[in-house]
């Protein structure tokens, strides 16, 4: 019974583009992933190792050098091309960017595999085309310009587009590469939404790694050598995250569920108090490359205290004591 | 409910544009009939309506030049003007390049090549204005084979070349190759068939008779019904060929019926009345500019009523000197399509990205 609930196998497949007629160049070898109805996939890994291009092979752009892509059992070469763009569904990271270009038109163009040869758009396929912007909550924009709205709403509208478009897959390179950060958040929290409310099998790449562990049920990991997959609290528990950045200085923090720089620690300081003062203060010192003792008052310390109102850092070393007013001020001596 | 309102709002937004359909088609008929009123030879106006509505005439020299001239004329100039645009709204569609028209593919110089060949090779040992009617279709023949050797070359690439741009590109360098081989030509003719290429590049409206319309006519009816024919093709192309494939088009059968019926308008315009510039680029900015819209749909019909009517306005111009000069019309279309594409990038700053 599991297996009915199975959507998207990927068996040995090896991606790349043909070099000459019989040699071809591989990026990425032996990959062997699935995704299930419904599932929220984030595909995660280095810039050039490949992401693109295996997101472009699976929305059927791109034929496989070998192995398999399977959609529910079937080969993807087996599929029909209008039966195929019924079942997945794809937004790149070209910005459609068409002066003139309605809203509503760019949305209804997802219609384009259940319309006849002229397009002409019926009843039905008008009110799913509303229905998708409706859900992507861009109803009032219908009669935009394309060019004429921000890159978070465009991205909003592209969506709307796969799901004017009716798949039950949908194929996403890097949907939050142009966005401002609340943006990001809401664009794949969006498409989680999707992926529960719609029951949508949702494959989307991306670099922010924070959200994608928030909101993603699965990750597809790319290493240098392998590709790994799984819950994304199951990859922390393994230390799997931390092997993307093996050559970086970066290091994910089990705890905080966060990445973070790793610091060369020269001098040592005492630190004293807590709560959060205490917290942001540690960090603060940290920035400038200090190694925070806590309660440590034996070496030169800062003291956090709370004076009535305010916050007051006392400064202690052999020179004497300072009283500094903010953590700016603190820093700046 | 709600669904049932927005639906009705979308109705409304197409049916404004009912009036502006109905000036369009009115305008249209009013410079045809107009068109056939101008002309070098000054024919009274109730002579000329007497003659359009049938009645009896006693001057049987007006009733020779209204259906001899100036009716084939002003079919010409509406036909041409449809081709044009409607090729060139394919061709910027296509490339996503606002600057494309119908001659990127390097229709008009394919055709150029064989007119040249035409006039200053072979016509080394006959002239061909002494051929008379026979000489003409020899022109328009060279003209349709240099346009139509081009269109192969151009399918045959576009079959194989993944990229849409790259496309482009060997178009632009076809276009230059032959040009490159025409100069050679005019370097080494004598200064009559220099004239007489140079007056065919100028363009021409008038030189198309009733016989020939019989075969341009339908060429350029068969290419723009394959234009109809593809208008969702060329909607979804407004996305990118990425986008399109990725919805189910098939894009080497979409590229191979708008390359064929852009080659067939534009090639069949070139091959009777020589490269009419201009026209093609200018009129589908000028229709989405009224239009407010990029849905083919609405923009190729709106385009095409455009071309007409903006090529029997520049053929009335090109009269008005009066006498028997009249101005090339290329030198008219040119100087009333610079300035709309001056006004309109002016206007909108956007025109570097439409589609």
């Amino acid at each position: 019974m599991v297996k009915d609930n199975s959507i998207l196998t990927l068996h040995k497949v090896a991606i790349g583009y043909p070099k000459t007629k019989n040699e071809n160049h591989i990026l990425f070898d032996n990959i062997n992933l699935s995704g299930r109805k419904g599932e929220l996939i984030a595909l995660i890994g280095k810039n050039g190792i490949g992401k693109s291009t295996l997101l472009r092979n699976i929305a059927g752009l791109q034929n496989v050098l070998a192995g398999d892509i399977l959609f529910l059992d079937k080969k993807i070469q087996s599929y029909k091309r209008n039966e195929f763009a019924r079942l997945v569904s794809f937004v790149s990271t070209e910005i459609v960017n068409v002066s003139n270009l309605k809203v509503f038109d760019l949305v209804s163009l997802g219609r384009f595999p259940h319309t006849n040869w002229f397009g002409k758009l019926k009843e039905k396929d008008i009110r799913q085309s509303l229905n998708a912007l409706e859900m992507v909550g861009m109803k009032s924009f219908i009669h935009k310009n394309v060019n004429e709205i921000s890159d978070g709403e465009r991205q909003r509208v592209m969506i709307a587009r796969t799901l004017a478009q009716d798949t039950k897959i949908i194929v996403l390179d890097e949907p939050t590469a142009f966005l401002d950060l609340p943006n990001k958040y809401e664009i794949v929290h969006l498409l989680n939404q999707l992926s529960k409310n719609e029951n949508k099998t949702i494959l989307f790449s991306t670099h922010d790694l924070n959200i994608a562990i928030q909101e993603a049920d699965k990750i597809w990991l790319m290493l240098d050598d392998e590709i790994i997959q799984g819950a994304p609290e199951d990859l922390i528990l393994s230390d799997t995250l931390n092997r993307i950045f093996k050559e970086s200085n970066l290091n994910f923090d089990k705890l905080k569920g966060d990445f973070r720089i790793k610091r060369k620690h020269s001098k040592k300081i005492g630190l004293i108090g807590d709560g959060l003062p205490y917290n942001w203060t540690r960090k603060a010192l940290e920035r400038l490359n200090y190694a925070v003792d806590k309660g440590n008052a034996a070496i030169e310390h800062i003291e956090v205290k709370q004076v009535k109102n305010e916050l007051n850092w006392n400064f202690k070393s052999e020179k004497g004591t300072f009283v500094f007013k903010s953590i700016d001020e603190l820093l700046s001596k | 409910m709600i669904f049932k309102l927005n639906h009705q709002k979308i109705l409304d937004y197409k049916s404004r544009n009912i009036i502006l359909w109905i000036i369009l088609i009115l305008l249209l008929v009013l410079l045809f009939i107009a068109d056939i009123f101008t002309g070098s030879v000054n024919i009274p106006v109730d002579e000329v309506w007497r003659i359009i509505t049938g009645q009896s005439t006693e001057h049987p020299e007006f009733l020779t030049i209204i259906y001899r001239f100036r009716f084939p004329k002003a079919l010409t100039a509406l036909f041409a003007g449809f081709a044009l645009s409607v090729s060139g709204l394919q061709m910027q569609t296509v490339f996503k390049n606002p600057l494309a028209g119908p001659y990127v593919l390097g229709i008009s110089a394919g055709a150029s090549l064989g007119v040249a060949i035409v006039i200053m090779g072979i016509s080394s040992f006959t002239v061909v204005s002494q051929l008379g009617v026979i000489g003409n279709w020899v022109i328009v023949i060279a003209a349709w084979m240099g346009s139509g050797l081009i269109l192969l070359l151009i399918l045959m690439v576009s079959v194989r070349v993944k990229d849409i741009m790259t496309i482009l590109i060997l178009g632009i360098m076809f276009g230059s190759a032959t040009t490159a081989i025409v100069n050679i030509l005019q370097y080494f003719s004598n200064e009559s068939m220099l004239k007489a290429f140079v007056v065919w590049t100028m363009g021409s409206l008038g030189g198309v008779s009733i016989s020939q319309l019989k075969v341009l006519i339908p060429g350029i009816f068969l290419g723009l019904i394959i234009s109809f024919l593809s208008v969702k093709i060329l909607n979804a192309m407004l996305v990118g060929e990425n986008y399109a494939k990725s919805m189910g088009l098939n894009v080497g059968l979409s590229r191979f019926l708008i390359f064929f019926s852009t080659s067939l308008l534009a090639g069949s315009i070139t091959a009777f009345c020589g490269p009419i510039g201009f026209i093609g680029i200018a009129v589908p900015h000028i229709a989405r500019m009224i239009f407010k819209t990029a849905n083919h749909q609405i923009l190729l019909p709106g385009t095409l009523i455009l071309g007409g009517i903006i090529l029997l306005f520049s053929d009335i111009i090109s009269q008005i000197p009066g006498k028997e000069n009249t101005v090339p019309i290329n030198s008219i279309t040119a100087l009333i399509g610079i300035p709309i594409v001056i006004w309109i990038i002016i206007r909108n700053k956007k025109l570097s990205n439409l589609g």
